[in-house]
Formats: C-alpha cells, structure tokens, sequence
C-alpha cells in the first residue's frame, strides 16, 4: 500500500468522514505505520482548520467539521489556539507592512528635504530656468532676424521697386552650368545691395517665381516670393541685401508658379561668397 | 473506559521488544502509537479516545506472548486490528453518527471563555519568545494572509526559502505544532496554579 496512492484531496475527505470503511482503514493504517503519512494526514488536517477558521468551508463541511474536531472542551481549546495564531501572524504581517509603507514615505520625504538633495535640485533647476531663458532669447531673437530679413527681401524685389541695376553675377542652373568651381561672389565691393541675375532654362515660362536662399554653414533658408522674370521670360533677377551674405556657399532653389498657383520643379543655383 | 489493570511488567518489555529490538527506538514508537491511536479515535468520533487506547494497549498486552511468535508484518496493525474491534464492540457506548438533525450545527461557534482567551494570548507571546527567530519567522510568513491571498503568499514564501510548497507546508506544520504544544503546557501551568 504506497501513500503516492493517497491524495490530499482524499486525505481531507477522510478528515471530514467522507470515505467509506475500507478506505478509512487503509489511510487510518498508514497514520499508524507510515511517519511521513502521518506527517501528511496531519498537515492537510491543519488546512482544513484553517479552511473552516476562514469561513470558507462549505455549510455541509463545516457541519461535519465542527462534529469532529469541536466536541470536546480539548478540542475547541486547540481550535482557539489555532486561531490566536492565525490572528497573531495576520495581526503582526499588517501591522509590519502599514509600518514599511510608512517609513518608507518618510524616509523618502525626509531624504528629499534634506539640504543635500535640495540645494542641488534647486541649483539644476535654476541653470535649467537660465538655460531655457536664454536658449528661448536667442530663438526669438533669431527668428525675428529671420523674418526681418525676409521682409527686407519680400521689399526688394516687389515688383514696385524693380529698378534695375548692375548685375553682381549671373548664375546658371546646375543642371547645365559646366563641371567646374562655383560662381564667386565678393560682397565687399558691391554696395549695399547684390543683384543676381538667374537664367531659367526650361521652355515653360511663368509669371511670377519664387525662390529659396540656403546657406550651407548654418542652413538658414529665407524664402523671396513674387519675382519678375525678365521680358522674354529667360532670366530672373534676384536682389540681395549684402549684410546677410557671409561667408561661405549658397545655394538657390528657383520654381516658377503657375497663374493657377501650381509650383514647377525647381532649378538649383550655387554661388561661393569670398567676404 | 474501565481498565481492568495496568500492564504487567513483562507484557510491556515483550510489546517493546516486538515493536522494535532497539529499546530506546521502541519505547518511542510505544508512545508515539498511543498518541496515533488516540488520534485514530477522536477521527472515529469516539468520546473517550485515551480510554480506548488503554484498552488496545491492554488486550495486546494480554495476546502478546501468543501472537508475537507467528504475527508477521509491522505490529502496529495488529494493534490498530484490536481498536478497529474495541470500536465494534463499543459501538453504543461511542459517540458516533451524531445525526445532524438533531444539533443545529449552522449555528454552532466556539464558545469564547473569556479567561482562557486571555490565557492562550499570554501563553502565546510567552511561547513566541521561546521559540527560535527562523521557526518564528516561518509562521509568521506562513500565516500572514487567508483565503486566495493566502495561495500566492505562501508560494513566494516558498520561492524566497527556496525551498518547494510540500516542503514548506512541512515546516510550517512541525514549527505550528511545537508552538500549540508549548501553548498547551503553558495553559496547563497556568490551569495548576489557580
């Protein structure tokens, strides 16, 4: 007769009288003769006290529960130990975590308002502030400087003020311009004001075009809407105020825009500014 | 239960030798057997469990010198076959099949006696000193929650023991029971000095 043939679930069962003569005399031998059986019967037997000390026995069990194990003054005096057990260690383990939780809010608030912790984070925050104050100055500063200048561009080359004058240099589109160094450009003998004059090669001719400026360094782009093609349509001339040209290498991208507002692909220009 | 008289020496030494040749191992599992049959009678719902195992240990006491020669197999069977017939025998004088009719058992709670609760608290935190840290440790871990709580509890339990659920079902049991038996003698003492 092994006990690997005796479940805890039949162990109970034959805790709560649930099994028949012949299963009750095989377990009941076991207990007598079997130590680590009688280890086993006796743990399951503590579940089941615990079980009914939980209330989570059924009504039918609990009655068959409470007709062995609590008859006798002895027995409901081990019940009651049992219990105060139980409720010691539940009493105890609540108790033990309210604390934890409560050491460790403490602990950390009081970590945080230490001197230690507080004059770094207030010092970070502050450079923080400074940082952004200043990174937000300069951003502002820049894009004002930004659109002033595309308004000083917008201005030179409105139709109304497109008097010409000396042509600076004359650009050709990459596409056709021969293999060899950029145009240069230098600033400082022109005067106030650079004039380019772009050829438009494409067959298409439109009435008005638009242009974006970038300068390679720093890759600022300022755009210069509404341009006038020449009368044959061959050439755009570009006006530029020379304080925004530094130096370095430019690069323009020039689309003509359809009467019904539709861009055309762009031609590329490159110039070098020496300063 | 009666007795009609107490072991003869002899019949004692013959029962301790047929239970095992190592006297010291015998006389623990002579004890230890009272103690499981006891136990065994209680389950049977018998109301006087420890007369009934004085019986068991006099008839075998009585029978020994006849069938020890001949008996084979573990003793102990023999004398759980003597209380199986004690049982039939007093079948109307123990209290067994309480028909549940009778006893409005949905009702039925512990009764509370006030001083003994207050006993088996004092006993409790007296016991709980005297135990060690680790067995303290244990029941503590063991029963700190109930219900579907209490499954998951004890699994990380186990895990963080590193040791497996029967295992620690195990220890938790041994380490229950030598703190209710310590609660008991600390009633009994309490129970003497009034």
């Amino acid at each position: 007769m092994k006990d690997e043939t005796v479940s805890d679930a039949l162990l109970r069962e034959f805790l709560l009288g649930n099994v028949n003569e012949e299963e009750r005399q095989r377990i009941e031998d076991l207990f007598l003769t079997d130590s680590q059986m009688r280890e086993r019967i006796l743990v399951v037997e503590q579940e089941l006290i615990e079980e009914y000390l939980e209330g989570t026995l059924t009504t039918a069990d609990r009655e068959k529960f409470l007709l062995r194990y609590a008859q006798t003054a002895e027995q409901r005096q081990k019940l009651r130990i049992t219990k105060s057990i139980k409720d010691w260690a539940m009493k105890e383990a609540s108790l033990s975590q309210t604390v934890r939780a409560s050491v460790s809010t403490r602990s950390l608030r009081a970590r945080l308002l230490k001197p230690a912790f507080i004059v770094p984070i207030a010092v970070a925050a502050v450079i923080l502030l400074v940082v952004a104050a200043v990174w937000l100055t300069r951003r502002t500063e820049e894009r004002r400087r930004h659109l002033a200048i595309e308004q000083e561009l917008a201005q030179l080359n409105a139709p109304s003020s497109q008097a010409l004058g000396p042509v600076a240099i004359e650009l050709s589109p990459v596409a056709v311009r021969s293999v060899g160094a950029a145009s240069q450009l230098n600033t400082q003998t022109e005067k106030g004001i650079v004039e380019l004059r772009l050829l438009w090669m494409q067959k298409e001719r439109y009435p008005t075009f638009q242009a974006e400026i970038r300068r390679h360094s720093d890759n600022q782009l300022f755009t210069v809407p509404n341009l006038q093609p020449e009368v044959d349509g061959k050439a755009i001339r570009l006006k530029l105020p020379a304080h925004i040209l530094m130096r370095g290498s430019y690069r323009i991208d020039l689309s003509g825009i359809s009467s019904n507002g539709s861009i055309s692909q762009p031609e590329e220009y490159n110039f070098v500014v020496n300063g | 239960m009666d007795r009609d008289s107490a072991i003869p020496t002899e019949s004692f030494e013959e029962i301790l030798a047929w239970l095992d040749a190592d006297r010291d191992v015998a006389a623990a599992m002579y004890v230890q057997l009272r103690h499981n049959l006891a136990q065994t009678f209680i389950w049977r719902q018998c109301s006087d469990p420890e007369g009934m195992t004085d019986e068991v240990f006099d008839r075998v006491a009585r029978k020994v010198h006849e069938v020890r020669p001949t008996y084979e197999g573990d003793p102990r069977r023999y004398f759980h076959a003597v209380a199986r017939n004690l049982i039939k025998e007093n079948l109307k004088k123990i209290k067994t099949q309480v028909s549940l009719e009778d006893v409005d058992l949905a009702e039925q709670q512990i009764p509370e006696a006030e001083q003994e609760t207050v006993d088996i608290e004092e006993c409790l935190q007296f016991c709980l000193q005297e135990m060690s840290s680790d067995k303290r440790e244990l029941i503590l871990g063991y029963y700190a929650k109930e219900k579907q709580a209490k499954i998951d509890n004890r699994r990380e339990l186990a895990q963080r023991l590193e040791i497996s659920i029967e295992t620690l079902r195990v220890r938790a049991y041994r380490s229950t029971v030598s703190l209710k038996q310590c609660i008991e003698r600390c009633l009994k003492r309490k129970d003497q000095q009034r």
